[in-house]
C-alpha cells in the first residue's frame, strides 16, 4: 500500500471527487491525480488536477509520465446532459476508453485498472433474472445507445485485461446511484412533486446509496480484484413502493406515451436528450446479485435497497423539490419553440 | 317469523354501523378543519370505530407510506392476504378442490413441486396448489411459482404475478430461491401444456429439457411430483389463431368454445371438478451436486417424475368421475 500513486479519470464527476477526498486523506498514498476537462466540483487539498481531454492522444505521452500504480477510470458518463447529447455521449464513452487503454499499455508502472462501469450490459428485461451475477452479462441483446456503450466500453476493458494478464482489471457494474446530494436525472425525478409512472408496470428496483457507491469505489482500489463486481445494495425495493416512502402523488400514463413526456420533463431532470435506458429501466426494472462484492472485494454495503431509498426521502426533504410544470412555464416553452 | 327476526337484525346492525361512520366523518372533518393531515384526521376520528375498522385504517394508511413488507423477489405477503378471498372461492365454490396428500408438502425448508401444466388461456394450476396448500397443510407457507417469460412483460399481469410470489421462468431465479429454503413450483411442460388441444388432455407433454432436475439436483432439493385434474376442462382449447397470437406477440391464442365470441365473458372459466395429489417426495440427497452435470441421470430422472405425474393422472381421472356435475 505504500507510497501509492493513483490516477483518477472524469474527476469533475461527483464519484470521482468522493473518492479523491478519502484517498488524499490516507497519508500511505503518495500521489493522486485526477484528468478532466472540467476542474473537480469537491474542494481537494492535495489532488493534482490535470485539464485534458481522455478522448485526445497526448493522453499516451501525459499517464507515463505520472508512473501510475493504478488508474481509476470515472470518466464514463451515465446521462445525457445539456452540453452532452447522446452522440457526444458516445464519444466521451467509446473513444474516451479506447484513448484511455493504449495510454494504459504504454505504462509500465501500471498493476491496476479500476472502471466504474454499469449494470446496463444486463439489460433491463420483464422476464430477466431478478438478480444477475457477473456471468450473465450479454444475455440479452443491448438494446438503448446507453447499453450498447457499456458493451463496448467491456469488449475492449476485456481485450486490455487478456493482453496485459501482469495488470489487475476490475469492472465494477453499479445500479444507478441515489442520495441526497447527487443529481441525477433518476434522482430528479424521484423528487418531482408529481410523478409520473408507466400504467401497469412496477419495476423492481436497486439504488445504490451515494456514500456506498463511493464506499466500493475506493475498496476495488485498495483490494484490486480480477473481473467485474455488480455494485448493488442487498435487496430489491418497487418502484410504487418508493414512491410511497417518498410521498409523491403518481401519474400512471400508457407506456407508450412515458418516453416523449420523460422527454419533456427532461430539463427539469437535468439532461440533454431522451433518455432511453431509463424508460427501460423504469418498465422492467432490473436486479443484481451482490455477493462477489461483499466477499471479494469485502466491502458491506451500509444501506439495503430500502434503506438506501429511505436515507434518500428523510435526508432530502428540507430540500426545495422540482415541481412539474406549471401551465405558464409550459406556455413559455411553447412559444419559445414557435 | 325467522325472515322477519333476521331481517330487524341486519336494520340494526346497519343501524349501528351507519352511525359510526357518519361519526368517523364528523371527526375527521373537524380534525382536517383543525388543519390535520388526512391521514391523521382519519386515525384520530376512527376512535369511535370497532376494533376491526380501526385496524384496517392503520394497515392502509401504513400502506401508503410505504411501511409494508416486501422481499427481495417482490413478494408482497399482505398484498397476497387480501387477494385470497378470491381464489378460496374458486377452489371451494367454483371447482369443488379436493386435495390429498398434503402431507408430503414438508412444512420447512426447501422442496421442488413439480406438476402438470394446463388451462390454455390463464392456467390457474399453480393459484389453486397455492390456494389448496394455504387452506389445508397443517402449517400453512407461501408457494413461490415459475410464470411464463412472455406474461412478466405485460403491464399488470407482471406486477400481479411479483406481488403474489410468482417469479420469470428460468434456472436462475429457481436456484436462488431453492437456496432460500422457499417451496418452489415448477411446470417443465410449459406452454407445450397449456397449449394443447383439448383432445389431448391430462396427456403429459415433453418435460423440457430437464433443467428442473439439474437445478434439483444442483441445489439438493426434494422433488414433490404434483398431479392435477380439472385444469384442462375450465377453457377448453378447440382450435388456435396464429395471426391473432403473432398481433399480440402471444406463445398460442386459443379459441374455446366461449372465447372469443363472447368477449370479457369468454374469460370466465368453466366450472370442472378438480382433484390435485400431492405426491410422495422423491429424495435427490444420494446424488451430489455435480450429478447435475451427468445428463443421462438428468433425463431418467425427468421422465421417471413424468410417468409417475402421468398415471397419478389417469388415477384422479377415475376417482374424479364426471367432470362438471
Amino acid at each position: 500500500m505504500a507510497g501509492r500513486r493513483i490516477v483518477v479519470t472524469g474527476i469533475s464527476s461527483h464519484w470521482a471527487g468522493e473518492l479523491a477526498r478519502r484517498l488524499e486523506r490516507d497519508p500511505r498514498v503518495e500521489l493522486v491525480a485526477g484528468i478532466d476537462t472540467d476542474p473537480p466540483a469537491a474542494e481537494l487539498e492535495r489532488t493534482e488536477f490535470i485539464e485534458a481531454d481522455i478522448r485526445s492522444p497526448v493522453l499516451s505521452r501525459l499517464l507515463p509520465a505520472l508512473e501510475p500504480d493504478t488508474v481509476v477510470h470515472c470518466g464514463f458518463l451515465w446521462y445525457p446532459a445539456p452540453g452532452k447529447p447522446d452522440r457526444a455521449l458516445h464519444e466521451i464513452n467509446v473513444i474516451g476508453v479506447l484513448q484511455l487503454l493504449a495510454a494504459c499499455e504504454k505504462t509500465p508502472s501500471l498493476t491496476g485498472v479500476v472502471v466504474r462501469g454499469s449494470a446496463a450490459i444486463y439489460g433491463s428485461e420483464g422476464a430477466a433474472p431478478f438478480f444477475f451475477t457477473e456471468d450473465m452479462a450479454r444475455r440479452y441483446p443491448l438494446k438503448t445507445r446507453f447499453q450498447r456503450d457499456v458493451g463496448e466500453l467491456e469488449r475492449y476493458f476485456d481485450n486490455f485485461a487478456r493482453r496485459r494478464p501482469a495488470v489487475s482489471c476490475c469492472m465494477l457494474r453499479y445500479q444507478p446511484e441515489i442520495g441526497p446530494d447527487i443529481d441525477t436525472p433518476l434522482v430528479g425525478y424521484l423528487s418531482l412533486s408529481l410523478v409520473p409512472t408507466q400504467l401497469g408496470f412496477d419495476p423492481r428496483l436497486q439504488f445504490v446509496h451515494s456514500s456506498d457507491a463511493t464506499g466500493a469505489l475506493e475498496a476495488a482500489v485498495r483490494n484490486p480484484v480480477r473481473g467485474a463486481v455488480n455494485v448493488a445494495p442487498s435487496g430489491a425495493v418497487s418502484l410504487s413502493r418508493i414512491l410511497r416512502m417518498a410521498g409523491k402523488p403518481t401519474l400512471p400514463i400508457p407506456h407508450p406515451l412515458f418516453g416523449p413526456a420523460l422527454t419533456q420533463l427532461g430539463r427539469q431532470l437535468r439532461m440533454g436528450g431522451t433518455y432511453n435506458d431509463g424508460v427501460r429501466l423504469l418498465r422492467f426494472g432490473r436486479g443484481v446479485d451482490n455477493r462477489r462484492l461483499r466477499e471479494d472485494i469485502g466491502y458491506e454495503p451500509e444501506f439495503d435497497a430500502v434503506g438506501a431509498v429511505r436515507d434518500f426521502v428523510d435526508k432530502s426533504k428540507g430540500r426545495r423539490l422540482v415541481g412539474v410544470p406549471g401551465p405558464r412555464t409550459l406556455a413559455d416553452a411553447v412559444a419559445r419553440r414557435s | 317469523m325467522i325472515e322477519g327476526a333476521r331481517r330487524t337484525a341486519t336494520e340494526d346492525g346497519g343501524g349501528d354501523r351507519a352511525d359510526a361512520v357518519a361519526g368517523f366523518l364528523r371527526g375527521m372533518r373537524e380534525g382536517i378543519e383543525n388543519g390535520l393531515g388526512p391521514l391523521t384526521a382519519a386515525r384520530r376520528a376512527a376512535g369511535g370505530l370497532p376494533e376491526s375498522f380501526r385496524d384496517a385504517l392503520d394497515r392502509t394508511a401504513e400502506r401508503m407510506r410505504g411501511d409494508y413488507a416486501e422481499d427481495e423477489w417482490g413478494f408482497d405477503p399482505e398484498f397476497a392476504d387480501a387477494v385470497t378471498p378470491a381464489f378460496e372461492f374458486l377452489h371451494d365454490v367454483w371447482w369443488r378442490v379436493k386435495s390429498s396428500g398434503l402431507d408430503n408438502v414438508p412444512a420447512q425448508g426447501r422442496a421442488m413441486l413439480v406438476a402438470n401444466h394446463a388451462g390454455s388461456l390463464f392456467p390457474f394450476d399453480a393459484s389453486m396448489m397455492t390456494a389448496a396448500i394455504r387452506l389445508h397443510h397443517p402449517a400453512p407457507r407461501w408457494p413461490r411459482f415459475m410464470v411464463l417469460n412472455w406474461a412478466f412483460a405485460l403491464p399488470f399481469l407482471s406486477s400481479f404475478m411479483r406481488r403474489v410470489g410468482g417469479v420469470p421462468a428460468n434456472p436462475d431465479n429457481a436456484t436462488r430461491l431453492l437456496q432460500q429454503d422457499e417451496l418452489v413450483m415448477v411446470f417443465p411442460e410449459g406452454v407445450k401444456g397449456t397449449g394443447k388441444p383439448f383432445s389431448e388432455r391430462y396427456r403429459l407433454q415433453r418435460f423440457g429439457r430437464g433443467g428442473f432436475v439439474e437445478v434439483a439436483l444442483r441445489t439438493r432439493s426434494p422433488i414433490v411430483p404434483v398431479a392435477v385434474v380439472g385444469s384442462e376442462e375450465i377453457y377448453p382449447k378447440l382450435a388456435d389463431s396464429p395471426s391473432l397470437a403473432r398481433l399480440v406477440g402471444a406463445p398460442f391464442v386459443p379459441i374455446t368454445p366461449t372465447f372469443p365470441w363472447l368477449g370479457p365473458v369468454g374469460l370466465i372459466p368453466l366450472p370442472s371438478r378438480w382433484r390435485i395429489e400431492f405426491c410422495e417426495p422423491i429424495d435427490l440427497s444420494e446424488h451430489p451436486p455435480e450429478a447435475a452435470d451427468d445428463s443421462q441421470l438428468v433425463f431418467d430422472l425427468s421422465e421417471q417424475v413424468r410417468e409417475l405425474i402421468q398415471s397419478k393422472l389417469y388415477e384422479n381421472l377415475v376417482l374424479r368421475g364426471s367432470a362438471f356435475l
